[in-house]
């Protein structure tokens, strides 16, 4: 073992003396901490706006004069999703989702505006996140400054010495390994950093560390990687080459061409479409503003029978409320169905994708980070899932209020008739039916659950990598 | 001449190179021509659901508020016969609405979106491949022209034939980076000849892409020298890739999103609510006089005796668009202008000059899709001129007049 450490210590040494590693290391680091302080910047900016707006948006539904319960429906209501505090470091979805929905009767809105939409746009990659750095960039840091680890001490001929000194290949391989896992831990302290400073804003340690662990884990299968290319490889420029090669293609060419093979093989429908099916079946499901609908004819003679009444204008309850709220569970039902759908397809497709993780780490760690950080595709899925329940709790009370505190002859004259439309209007303290919503991320469980396959794919790749580096520095020779 | 491209047939690495930049400009290609099918599929399909809807909604109408209401009108951004080669804002920005006669403040922002894990992935198309990966391999095949001949021990012997020393770097360099802009052109123009683009576009692509080839090709020779070695000359020109692809596009974004603030979204959307709601428990006058300053036409019409009409309703649906026209136009103009500044920032960073360039070719690029944005906008105001003489003059629905409603015209440039 102490032969190994004093490998790494004299690896260090190089490293300090190279100016290029010292160079690169150093403006990576500032690239590293400059986008951590931007991102923790906007995400906290955008956490406080959106916890304001939605206590803003809750006061003036409060707020609102006597009116017409239905109106109130149509008045709708906006919920916001506050970014996890993990986004700090990992972003995720949430500059392509859109972070607002407008809730109203009768309909499911999805997420507006997506800040990627308004954004300049100015090509590259677009924003680096600190995520977006460690899984894409981050690793071709590591390969500049590692890929010559065994490289240097055969071509300087000192390989042959130090074996013969005693030196074991694998106390060599395991010397090397140690000094770019050093090299690792230093460059990700600014994760560290990031994940930890998420706690105070409510973060399990569990998740904030697990995030951490990630990174670490996704860094170390590099690092296998470079330095059994190192091991095997006779020449600096192929083994470059080598490496340049894999980042390439499992960094930059297979997560893009997996999108259109997951797109092309699951294709999802647009929500137009699938809005327009839905339009069939909701029109079988009847117009809920409009009780004379052949649809509710069924419940109409169901409630005189049980009632023991002759017409809708005995019943004590108002006929209009009923059916706005029947139909409204009719049609939730259908919109749930199509939600539910679409979600369904997008999650397949997405599970598709992360499938691409067995062949490209590059996928798999940036699945498990966004499902550790809370700012996964499940996250926003369930986002739009509670916005839907809060949607339909205060459209019901809502309805509820409009059958039980109307008076039919009121309700159906009230276009024509001011007296009775002035009675139509129920007291604000109505407006209560609707609940607060603070949107939290998921519990820590459920999201390591959620990041564990990719996070095995990550160690299947650095037990495999491992095992043929002790492979092949069994066999090293000069 | 000649015997350099003898040469360069011959080196192996410089050959796979080549070849992978063949392999990934025909497969973004065939990718992007895929995905403008799909795109066209998917609209020609929903042109035909739109139509059959509308004639299914207009029979169950009996007046011409309740036919306004309940249609409809499909409005399309068809794919250029370009787009296959930069899907560009096509991923996050929508190409095709369904509107109808309400407030259009309350329907435009919405997003018929992918998912949201493969717009943050982003798209394999031509774009990427020119702008970003091909760099890379013209690093790969540049780096080591000189390094690698002083490690092979040949350097001096090159250099020492003097004047013509100049001449065999010079045509290395020029083999090479024409090698690869071939590679990458060729599946361009096949893509183009079976998309129908026009050569004019393919011949300024191609120009484009040439000429920013030609830059990493002096940036290669600029900071690569002879003295390093080839992996020291690689990790350079890696940093350098890093910064000039991914560093100085996203501080120019950050820095002009910075610059240009917007107006929040959700202002734009809740505003023009409030204003919609508030209408039905103001005064009918407050609302027609809003109205009637767009509109003096309509003053002798313009009573309203009845709580409910449906000429008030939609008079107040255009106030509540009124309402929030100052918040909405400054957010329109604030994307306008950020795009304009990145136009002017691009001079300084090639990669965003490349891909901007190739996305407006084809008409995938902010200023195309505001301008899809404005047809709709113009769309809709013909809408209500189409149906306010229907409303206010209190005529009777026949579904054969309403044969008479615009259509929205795709092709249509403001």
């Amino acid at each position: 073992m102490n032969a190994a450490i004093r490998i790494a210590r004299e690896e260090w040494r190089q490293w300090r003396r190279s100016r290029l590693a010292v160079a690169a290391l150093t403006i990576f680091g500032v690239l590293l901490i400059v986008t951590s302080v931007l991102t923790a910047g906007d995400m906290l900016d955008a956490r406080q706006d959106r916890l304001h707006q939605q206590a803003h948006a809750e006061a003036t539904f409060l707020d609102q004069p006597a009116r017409h319960p239905h109106r109130m429906v149509h008045y709708g209501h906006y919920v916001f999703r506050a970014p996890a505090p993990l986004a700090v470091f990992d972003p995720g979805v949430d500059a392509v989702t859109g972070q607002s929905v407008f809730l109203e009767g009768h309909r499911q809105n999805g997420a507006m505006f997506a800040d990627a939409r308004a954004q300049a746009r100015a090509g590259g990659f677009g924003d680096l996140s600190p995520a977006a750095l460690y899984h894409l960039f981050l690793p071709l840091l590591l390969i500049a400054i590692g890929h010559a680890v065994i490289l240097r001490e055969r071509e300087a001929r000192t390989l042959g010495p130090l074996l013969s000194q005693g030196v074991t290949g694998r106390q060599l391989y395991a010397g090397k390994s140690l000094a770019l896992l050093a090299m690792i831990g230093l460059l990700s302290v600014p994760a560290l950093i990031a994940s930890l400073s998420a706690i105070p804003m409510g973060e399990p340690v569990s998740t904030a560390l697990g995030l951490y662990a990630g990174q670490l884990l996704y860094l170390c299968v590099w690092g296998a990687l470079i330095v059994l290319v190192s091991a095997i490889v006779r020449s600096r420029g192929v083994a470059l080459g080598l490496l340049l090669l894999v980042w390439f293609v499992t960094a930059l060419i297979i997560p893009r061409i997996g999108v259109t093979a997951v797109g092309t093989s699951l294709p999802a429908d647009g929500k137009i479409v699938s809005d327009m099916r839905m339009k069939e079946d909701i029109r079988k499901a009847g117009d809920g503003h409009n009780a004379a609908d052949p649809a509710f004819a069924q419940l109409r003679a169901n409630m005189l029978a049980e009632y023991g009444v002759d017409t809708v204008e005995e019943l004590p309850v108002n006929f209009r409320g009923v059916v706005a709220s029947t139909a409204e569970a009719r049609l939730t039902d259908t919109l749930n169905d199509y939600a539910e759908q679409r979600m369904a397809r997008e999650r397949a497709q997405s599970d598709g994708l992360s499938a691409f993780g067995w062949l490209s780490p590059y996928i798999a760690v940036g699945a498990a980070s966004r499902a550790l950080a809370g700012t996964d595709l499940a996250t926003h899925h369930r986002f739009l899932r509670e916005a839907e329940g809060v949607r339909f709790d205060f459209v019901q009370g809502l309805n509820a209020v409009h059958a039980e505190q109307l008076a039919y002859s009121d309700d159906i004259n009230r276009s024509s008739d001011p007296q009775a439309e002035r009675r139509t209007r129920v007291d604000p303290k109505n407006w209560k039916v609707l609940r607060d919503f603070r949107f939290t991320p998921d519990t820590a469980d459920v999201r390591i659950a959620r990041a564990a396959d990719s996070l095995l794919a990550l160690t299947v790749w650095l037990f495999a990598l491992i095992g043929l580096g002790l492979w092949a520095a069994r066999r090293m020779s000069p | 001449m000649i015997r350099e491209l003898r040469f360069l047939l011959r080196d192996r690495a410089a050959m796979l190179w080549i070849a992978l930049a063949f392999i990934l400009s025909a497969t973004a290609v065939t990718l992007g021509l895929a995905e403008v099918r799909q795109q066209q599929a998917e609209l020609a399909e929903i042109d035909r659901l739109d139509r059959a809807d509308r004639a299914q909604v207009l029979s169950e109408q009996s007046d011409w508020g309740g036919a306004a209401y309940s249609t409809f009108h499909l409005t399309s951004d068809p794919p250029s016969d370009f787009a296959f080669a930069a899907l560009g804002q096509r991923d996050v920005s929508p190409w095709k609405h369904r509107i109808r006669m309400l407030a259009l403040e309350g329907q435009i922002y919405e997003t018929d979106a992918t998912n949201p894990d493969f717009a943050l992935t982003g798209r394999f198309d031509f774009a990427f491949v020119a702008a970003l990966i091909a760099p890379l391999l013209l690093i790969l095949l540049l780096f080591d022209l000189r390094s690698g001949e002083r490690a092979a021990g040949r350097l001096e012997l090159i250099e020492a034939s003097g004047a013509g020393a100049k001449r065999v770097w010079r045509t290395r360099t020029i083999l090479r980076v024409g090698g690869l802009a071939v590679a990458l052109i060729l599946p361009l123009w096949i893509g183009g000849a079976v998309a129908g683009t026009s050569v004019f576009t393919l011949l300024a692509a191609a120009l484009a892409v040439t000429l920013y080839l030609a830059f990493w090709a002096w940036l290669s020779r600029t900071a690569g020298s002879a003295a390093h070695t080839g992996s020291v000359n690689l990790t350079i020109l890696l940093g350098l890739w890093l910064l000039i692809c991914a560093v100085i596009p996203a501080m120019l974004t950050q820095a002009i999103d910075g610059a240009v603030p917007l107006p929040d979204g959700g202002d734009i959307v809740l505003t023009q609510r409030e204003a919609v709601n508030d209408a039905w428990d103001l005064p009918k006058d407050a609302t027609m006089s809003a109205f009637l300053d767009r509109h003096p036409e309509w003053e002798a019409q313009s009573g309203i005796d009845r709580p409910f009409e449906w000429k008030w309703y939609y008079a107040f649906q255009q106030v509540g668009d009124q309402t929030v026209e100052p918040l909405s136009r400054a957010y329109r103009e604030g994307r306008a202008e950020r795009d304009r500044l990145v136009g002017f920032a691009s001079l300084v960073s090639p990669a965003t000059a490349l891909q901007r360039g190739l996305e407006r070719l084809a008409e995938t690029d902010v200023r195309a899709s505001l301008a899809y944005e404005a047809r709709v906008r113009d769309y809709h105001a013909r809408l209500r001129a189409w149906h306010y003489p229907n409303l206010f003059e209190d005529r009777d629905f026949s579904v054969k007049d309403a044969d008479g409603l615009p259509a929205f015209d795709s092709g249509d440039a403001t």
